[in-house]
This record gives structure tokens, sequence and C-alpha cells, in this order.
């Protein structure tokens, strides 16, 4: 026989294993479960049924698009993620003027496009509270938004209005700092609707970010004109 | 070095997956060809439209391949664990677009992509006879019911959302949302369980 308690309890039971719950009505459930083993085994014995929902949507084959696009951009980061070793100076990529484009003239356009930073907080969540904080946003002479979001040690560069890329291409970022560039390991691909973003995990002390367009499986120094360069304020 | 695929076909989801956390793309290769496309579903399921759906899709199989390292298989299946990844990419997108109210519609007729029976793999067949038992399951409860887990599961709102949206009580909402969910937990096989 089930108490009124206990009923009321497995309607909160119910509502938070399909993750119906408002938050602080969840935090009580789960206070409660850590003290009502007839509560626990309720939920494990609920958890299949909310487990078995997915599987029971009408099935859609996926285009065949999507595979392509998340394999390119997986074996991609593989393959960026077996390149640890520093990579020579921006700098001295600029100089080397060994991609048949004029450093002067990178330079210049770098320096064009950087727009104000205005390092405001978003939402109500950033800045003291330790959520992510935008640093800079601008606006490429190609079209391309690019927001630089913080958070802790790291940041997030994220891009809109990017085109398409040719199925042999992939994005790859680039910190430099202290006169030096690294690749940022994770290599990305826009979505359907021309954005991309990526993660740089320690943004300290870097100077510049910037995105080329590469072969697939990225590349150990740039090879491409930049399409995104951002100063990053420090 | 990189698994090779035939074998990475051999292996488990749960075996995979330290392939995966060691960023092996063959093994992931494998691991999105087995769930791709219930993943892809489940996403136009929840949003609805084709771009969104295979935007999250995209997103939801990068976040799993960075994230593949930190998998638990103490807290269920891999499966499932990518499942709920794909739900919240969903219903966050979906809450992201304003004003797009999400799909309510449940649709029992099964369209499954048709095969000669010989292509079908046991893992496919389970699949199949899993989603009809859970259609059935979903079919039997009344239209009261399975709204309340609809709303909740697919549209990611809370109890007291569903309560304002359909006009009625929260305790009703949460008694047909109990009664639902034990149902549809009582008709599934224990093989599910």
């Amino acid at each position: 026989m089930i108490d009124d308690t206990t009923n009321t309890w497995y309607e909160q039971l119910a509502a938070y294993a399909l993750g119906a719950l408002e938050p602080g009505e969840a935090a009580e459930v789960e206070a409660h479960l850590a003290e009502c083993e007839r509560c626990q085994a309720h939920v494990r014995w609920l958890e299949p049924a909310v487990r078995a929902l997915p599987e029971g949507v009408e099935r859609r084959k996926p285009p065949r698009a999507v595979r392509e696009r998340v394999m390119t951009e997986v074996r991609a980061d593989a393959k960026g993620a077996e390149q640890s070793e520093r990579r020579p100076g921006w700098l001295g990529w600029l100089r080397s003027g060994s991609y048949g484009w004029k450093p002067a003239i990178a330079l210049a356009a770098v320096a064009l496009l950087a727009v104000a930073f205005v390092g405001y907080e978003v939402g109500s969540n950033g800045g003291e509270s330790g959520g992510p904080v935008v640093v800079g946003t601008q606006e490429e002479a190609s079209g391309v938004k690019v927001e630089m979001l913080s958070e802790g040690d790291g940041g997030t560069l994220k891009l809109e209005d990017l085109r398409p890329l040719p199925d042999d291409r992939v994005l790859e970022a680039w910190v430099e700092r202290d006169g030096e560039v690294e690749a940022v390991p994770a290599l990305f691909v826009p979505d359907h609707e021309g954005r991309a973003s990526t993660v740089i995990e320690d943004m300290d002390g870097v100077e510049v970010v910037m995105v080329t367009h590469e072969p697939k499986g990225g590349s150990k120094t740039p090879t491409s004109d930049p399409i995104v360069a951002m100063d990053v304020p420090q | 070095m990189a698994i090779r695929r035939e074998k990475a076909e051999r292996l488990a989801d749960e075996e995979l997956m330290p392939l995966i956390g060691k960023k092996d793309p063959e093994a992931f290769e494998v691991f999105y060809d087995r769930h791709g496309g219930v993943a892809y579903s489940l996403a136009y399921r929840i949003v609805g439209e084709k771009g969104a759906a295979e935007d999250v899709t995209q997103e939801a199989f990068i976040s799993l391949w960075r994230s593949g390292a930190r998998f638990d298989s103490t807290r269920g299946s891999v499966r499932s664990w990518m499942l709920s990844i794909v739900r919240n990419r969903a219903i966050d997108q979906l809450r992201s677009k304003a004003g797009k109210a999400p799909k309510l519609a449940f649709d029992d007729e099964a369209i499954l992509e048709q095969r000669p029976a010989p292509e079908q793999t046991e893992e496919e067949a389970l699949e199949r006879e899993t989603a009809s038992e859970v259609r059935g399951a979903m079919g039997m409860l009344p239209d009261d019911q399975s709204k309340v887990i609809e709303l909740a599961y697919f549209g990611g709102f809370s109890h007291s959302e569903i309560a304002e949206v359909l006009g009625v009580p929260l305790g009703t909402v949460k008694g047909r949302m109990r009664l639902g969910l034990e149902k549809i937990r009582g008709e599934l096989a224990e093989g599910l369980a």
C-alpha cells in the first residue's frame, strides 16, 4: 500500500525522470532521493521508459552530407591532436610570404578589420559569476561575424555567416602568444547555417586569434590568407 | 594507430568508447553509422525541420567525439548517453528560436527505411522491434497522458508550463505524467530494462 506522501513523491519522480521539473524542484527531489531507497528504486524502474521514448520516433535517414561533415571534422580533429609541436612564429610566417600574398597587406588588413572590443558580460551570468564574457566582436570584410568569448582560462571563438567549404577543406584556428603561432588542435567546419565555433583551451597570453582555410587534416603552419584575424585585448 | 573498420564493427559501443576517447576516427565512424539514424530522427522529431535537425545531429556527434573519454558506463548505455546529448541540444535550439512551437504530433505510422531483409543487421532488427514496442506502448495511452509526456520529453516543457499550455491544474499534469510513464514502463519488455 502506498501512502499519500509516497504518492506525491512518485508524481514528482515521474516529472523528474522526464526532465520536467524546474531546477529548484529537481534539487528537492535529488535531496529526497539521497535518503529514500524506495524512491531510488522507483526512479530506476521508470528510467527505461524514458530512455525508450526516443526509440519510438519515426525513423528518418540522415542526409549523407551530415555524415560527411561530421567525419571531416573528426578526421581533421584526430590529425590535429597528433600535432603537438609548437608552430613557428606568426610574424615569421607572415614575413615568409611563401603563400603568395603580401605580408604587409595582410597586416594592414588585419588592422583595418579589427573593430572595437567591448568586454561586456553575457546575460546576467557573465563576469563575476564566472560565466563566459565577450572579449571582442568584429565583422570581417567578407561579412563573417566573429565573437570571442572568454571563460576561466579558456575561450570560445564563434563565427557566423561563413560560406560553405569545399569537401577537402576545413577551418583551422591559430593563436599567437609571445611572438609564436600555435594551431588550435580542434579543426572545425561551418554548420548548415554558416556557423562554426572552436574552443581555445588556454587563452593565457594570447594576443591574436586567426582562422584560415586548410586542407583536410589541418596544417602545421597556415597555408592560406586568414579569413578572421582578431586582436585579443590583454 | 587507428583501428581497422572491420575490427571496429565487431566491437560493442562500450568497447568503442575507449578508442573514441583516444581519438580513433575509424571507431567513431562505426559509432556514427550505428546511431546516426536514430539521433537524426530524434533531432528532427524535436526541432521539426531538416536543416536544424542536421545541425543538432552534427553538433551532438562532435560533442560526443570530444567528450568520449568522459563516458561513464555505470550510468547507462552509450546510446542513451548519445540520445540525451541530442535531446538537450535539440531542446536548446528549439528554445533559442523564439516563437517556434514544438511539433506535438506523435506519428504512430512507422516509416522505416525499407531494405531487403538479408541486408538488415540483427541490431537493426532489434531497433525496429524496440521502436515498434515503444510506439505500441505510447499508442495505448489515453491522449491526455501521451500529450503531457510528449510535451515534456520532445518539447522540453516543465510540468508548470504544460499546465499553463493545456489550461489544466498542475496536479492533473503530474498525475497524467506519472500514470502515462508507469504504463509505458509496464508495457516494455524486461529486455529493455
